[in-house]
């Protein structure tokens, strides 16, 4: 039925992220381009979209960095596909900014000196997994399904908000990561902090924060029981894979702080096994998850580059 | 300042600053009504000496001042959940980013310095090379904040993994990125653009 389909080919604009620190995001999306038999081809000489620093300081360099890459993607055909979160947020807020705000516009294209191409589609992965390439085809596609594998889907901050910007899925309860994880045959579980805040670029800054904050993230998922985090942004894979030694060194390899003391032992009592274990979480980008699901192969999809070792868990589960 | 009694009066109220925000962020700050759905939600109050909603409060007592001298600006993650959960359209996020804005300009008085070299040398990398350079970013910041142990193991770990490029080369049309830098700042000159 779907074969008589044009093949979805689309602009691909990866970001800094995902040509160093989160570079198995990047091929892995190629990888499951590849599998999936969707064209992706990147945009020539695209620049920084300036993130949350340019925002942050100065709103008028944010804008016009991202509308000079719109422009640039402009020469090259396709919706313009997008896998790190911040700059999916970035892209979209710049769309939707300068369409509603002449005077914006105005000033921003005095700064890239032209006129602002606003009209290309900008797609971030999860959208295309599920929606343009469908999650029944997705279903029919898949060469290893992920069973047994609980995975807990973390949404993090940009993916969704502010209502209306990304229009990804719903602002406080999405659910596009679970539909393409049951698509997949793994099993999303419930948890309470898909949506909270990693602590993002105060990595660099105050590296404080992040423990705090992507500590309570790492506890929550493990009292949930999920052996595994699935992401799509690289920030928030960095916080939580790398900087994840650094958590049990700061706050001990047992007991939880945060949750030991709200919930006491009511809440281990129905867990299998001591529920404030600090064990490995491993952290997985969608696209290495989704690939692996589609037959490519595992030493393409860049699980060696990650710092906590995800091998035996997949091992364990027989996908590797 | 803690605990101290606030006066209201013309001489200590700077409303031009408020309308300033405003007009910077394209969001009302009169709107709100403190319900405080922004702080309850805000994953960084904890590490904020003014919460959101109390920010709020501030500029519209017109106490931007205290604000600026605060640590609560920079300690904003920029997750927007508050503009998500307000009932009454406050966008938060776009007040925060115009708040340090200002500060920004007028090299103020805060107290955060590490978040905002931070900024400063992200920017600076966009300028310099287009792209990011992870590596320097990091050694830089560590440099100039004086932290030469920060993440030191981390460097190492990570190039091994491949996760951080020794070399960085620059884009090739990097001259276009320096036009928009150059006609940002003439604009700004002329008093075109804020």
């Amino acid at each position: 039925m779907t074969a008589g389909k044009k093949r979805l080919n689309y602009s691909y604009y990866p970001g800094c992220s995902l040509h160093a620190s989160g570079r198995e995001y990047d091929i892995s999306t190629r990888a499951l381009f590849k599998a999936l038999n969707m064209g992706l081809k990147e945009v020539p000489d695209w620049f920084c979209c300036g993130a949350t620093p340019a925002h942050n300081v100065d709103e008028l360099l944010s804008l016009s960095l991202c509308a000079k890459n719109l422009n640039l993607a402009e020469e090259v055909e396709g919706d313009l596909a997008v896998a790190c979160a911040a700059c999916f947020s970035r892209l979209k807020t710049t769309q939707h900014r300068l369409k509603e705000d002449g005077n914006k516009l105005k000033q921003v294209e005095t700064a890239i000196d032209g006129p602002a191409a606003l009209g290309k589609p900008v797609k971030h992965i999860l959208e295309i997994l599920a929606r343009d390439f469908g999650l029944a085809k997705l279903e029919q596609n898949i060469k290893k399904p992920l069973m047994g594998l609980k995975v807990a889907s973390y949404y993090g901050c940009l993916l969704t908000r502010p209502p209306g910007v990304p229009d990804l899925d719903d602002c406080e309860d999405p659910s596009i990561m679970e539909d393409i994880l049951r698509a997949l045959g793994a099993e999303p579980i419930k948890w309470s902090h898909r949506m909270e805040c990693c602590g993002a670029n105060f990595t660099l800054s105050r590296p404080g924060v992040v423990l705090k904050l992507s500590n309570a993230i790492l506890e929550s998922a493990r009292l949930a029981g999920a052996d595994c985090i699935m992401v799509a942004c690289p920030l928030c894979h960095g916080n939580l894979d790398i900087r994840q030694q650094g958590i049990k060194e700061l706050y001990g390899n047992r007991d939880s702080s945060l949750f030991g003391n709200i919930f006491g032992s009511e809440m281990q009592q129905g867990g299998d096994g001591p529920a404030t274990d600090r064990r490995d979480l491993p952290i997985f980008y969608i696209t290495q998850l989704a690939a692996l699901a589609m037959g490519a192969t595992p030493e393409g999809l860049g699980f060696e580059s990650v710092i906590t070792d995800p091998k035996p868990l997949l091992r364990d589960k027989h996908l590797l | 300042m803690k605990n101290k009694l606030m006066h209201l009066s013309n001489e200590t109220m700077n409303l031009g600053f408020v309308k300033k925000v405003e007009a910077l962020s394209g969001s009302s700050v009169r709107r709100c009504f403190q319900c405080g759905k922004c702080s309850a939600g805000c994953p960084m109050s904890a590490f904020m000496e003014h919460p959101p909603n109390r920010v709020v409060r501030l500029l519209q007592l017109g106490q931007g001042q205290r604000v600026l001298a605060g640590r609560s600006i920079w300690y904003c993650a920029s997750c927007e959940t508050c503009s998500t959960r307000c009932p009454n359209k406050v966008d938060l996020a776009s007040i925060m980013d115009a708040l340090r804005k200002l500060s920004w300009d007028a090299d103020g008085p805060s107290k955060e310095s590490y978040v905002q070299l931070a900024n400063r040398l992200f920017i600076e990398n966009i300028r310099t090379y287009g792209r990011q350079y992870e590596l320097r970013l990091g050694a830089a910041f560590n440099v100039k904040s004086g932290q030469f142990l920060k993440d030191l193991m981390l460097g190492p770990k990570l190039l091994s993994k491949g996760k951080l490029k020794m070399f960085h080369s620059k884009n090739r049309n990097i001259a276009e990125i320096e036009g928009i830098f150059k006609r940002i700042e003439e604009m700004r000159k002329k008093g075109e653009a804020l």
